[in-house]
């Protein structure tokens, strides 16, 4: 179809303006990471300024008080991602691969807790926690992002096990291979793809919860988003470190999702719809 | 499959079973033990007495949770409307193959990225009253911001944590439909051209129920995240001013993790599994069905 030119004009402005609307605020706060601490709040806007990391050497160099934190984070996202695949790949394959008469029942299940508010379990779980003496741990933290993960790792996990046909499978079992062999040697190859884009998601959504670390870590085990709400506590709300230390969270999930490009869709709804 | 492999299919989902069971199911129950007990860990690290169903009545006379589910519905349905809406215009925009389509849709994405927690910090940032962005773009066009801040008062509170749920998420829908449209057939759209379809009647009869599947269940994700907000309410209102941004689990979280007041929280969890198991089941019912499985 053509179109006459002025509508041409018009999409493209409205294309620039989208773009402004939801990629701006982003550099906004790249920006604020990279100010002095006088101009962030300088009326007008200031676009243009003399860029520093003072923010970035004071949070994770020196003193580096948010560095600890960054650890802490990448120890419960990656402990989450790990300690989720055993639990959400043996699950996804056979929900994949055998006739159960409990299927859609069990499907509806892990997505319903998936949807499900998490203070609610939040709460018993915290006080659980407490009386084993396990709260402020890593394993405390890494356990209940199992209530994210593994759902949203068996919805995503069976489509891209569905997509691996059967027939492949069983023609190695009529070649004397045993049901295990097949699925080792050719179905998990196969989907070893999709196991990766599961794993990279599952590490994103710990990354970003803030909620469980918020109720279960201490000041050893902080994660970095906790970091950068106390800075709100302190007098005098020092807005260059809570942009820096913001930046630092964002980056991974921004670069992951680059990544993963044609990917996004299908993980973002739980492999009900592939893009 | 041979036979001895049929006999195990539940023995590969049992270990998700048994995890989930006592990450989730076990602790629920323990809470519904609670919700009869008189129990704050403030002054008792033990459960005292039981209460009967005293709990359930304390949960509407000591906290505001009509408030809080007024909000929340009000969150829900909105931001799932603008977000939706809004949403389909930008796929509908990438969809026009105009130039930069395709490095937009790259980077548009990038909100949906961020942690809801930190998308909280960039909000604040933008509100605050005195030089935040969007504070003074709002004061340059003449919008009447209140003098305590977009989030300061009650009028506008909900509205301003609405809209960086709406920043967040609205490329979400764009993305996700706009995969919708791209997987319509090229002959349904040429059949709808023949037959004199054109902009609004092609869109309402053959764009929209193509890719209803695809909305149906996009909508439903987002309606339950929106239903459980509770990041951005804790960093940009923390529920105020008063109860204007109260959500149902900002409240709870208030009452059972701030002022452990575990019994009153028990009660309240257990009134919001109802609320929630009644919304997911009525709504995957709808989305899942005919689903090949």
């Amino acid at each position: 179809m053509k179109r006459p030119a002025y509508q041409t004009v018009l999409l493209n402005i409205a294309l620039i303006a989208v773009m402004l609307f939801f990629i701006g605020p982003i550099v906004w706060f790249v920006e604020l990471s990279l100010r002095s601490p006088t101009s962030a709040f300088a009326s007008p806007p200031q676009l243009l300024f003399k860029p520093t990391l003072d923010a970035f050497r004071y949070t994770f160099v020196k003193p580096g008080t948010n560095a600890p934190q960054l650890v802490s984070s990448l120890v419960v996202a990656i402990g989450a991602t790990l300690l989720n695949l055993p639990f959400s790949m043996t699950a996804a394959y056979a929900l994949s691969r055998f006739r159960m008469r409990a299927k859609a029942g069990l499907m509806m299940w892990y997505i319903s807790l998936l949807m499900a508010p998490a203070v609610v379990y939040l709460i018993p779980y915290f006080i659980l926690m407490s009386r084993l003496r396990l709260r402020g741990t890593y394993m405390s933290m890494i356990l209940i992002s199992m209530t994210i993960t593994i759902p949203f790792s068996i919805w995503l996990l069976k489509s891209f096990f569905d997509d691996v046909p059967v027939d492949i499978e069983e023609a190695a079992q009529v070649d004397g291979a045993s049901f295990l062999q097949a699925m080792m040697k050719i179905t998990l190859p196969l989907s070893l793809p999709g196991v990766i884009v599961t794993s990279m998601f599952a590490f994103v959504f710990t990354w970003n919860n803030a909620l469980f670390p918020l109720v279960l870590s201490n000041q050893r085990t902080a994660t970095l988003p906790i970091g950068t709400l106390n800075y709100f506590a302190t007098t005098g709300v020092t807005w260059n470190y809570i942009a820096a230390t913001a930046v630092v969270t964002m980056l991974p999930p921004m670069i992951i999702f680059l990544v993963l490009g044609r990917h996004i869709v299908r993980g973002l709804t739980f492999g009900a719809v592939k893009g | 499959m041979t036979g001895s492999s049929k006999a195990r299919p539940f023995l590969w989902v049992l270990p998700s079973i048994l995890i989930l069971f006592g990450l989730i199911v076990y602790p629920l129950f323990f809470s519904l033990t609670n919700s009869f007990r008189l129990w704050n860990l403030q002054t008792s690290p033990i459960p005292l007495g039981f209460v009967g169903i005293g709990n359930y009545r304390q949960v509407f006379q000591t906290t505001p949770f009509s408030p809080a589910l007024i909000n929340t519905l009000i969150l829900a349905f909105g931001g799932v409307f603008i977000e939706f809406w809004f949403g389909m215009g930008v796929a509908l925009l990438l969809n026009s193959r105009i130039r930069g389509t395709g490095i937009s849709r790259a980077l548009l994405i990038m909100p949906t990225t961020i942690a809801p927690i930190v998308v909280g910090f960039l909000f604040r940032y933008m509100y605050y009253e005195r030089g935040g962005l969007i504070t003074w773009l709002l004061r340059t066009v003449g919008f009447p911001v209140p003098i305590q801040g977009m989030l300061g008062s009650s009028s506008t509170a909900l509205a301003a944590v609405a809209l960086a749920d709406i920043w967040q998420w609205t490329p979400f829908f764009a993305i996700v439909l706009y995969a919708g449209l791209l997987s319509i057939p090229e002959d349904v759209i040429e059949a709808g051209i023949v037959d004199g379809a054109s902009g609004i009647r092609m869109f309402l009869w053959i764009t929209l129920p193509s890719i209803s599947r695809t909305a149906i269940i996009v909508i439903m994700i987002r309606f339950m995240q929106l239903f459980n907000m509770i990041d951005l309410v804790l960093v940009l209102t923390h529920g105020g001013p008063g109860t204007a941004s109260r959500t149902l689990s900002f409240n709870l979280y208030q009452v059972g993790l701030v002022d452990y007041n575990i019994g009153v929280a028990a009660a309240m969890t257990w009134l919001m599994v109802i609320i929630v198991t009644l919304l997911i089941n009525g709504y995957a019912r709808v989305a899942f069905r005919n689903w090949e499985w």
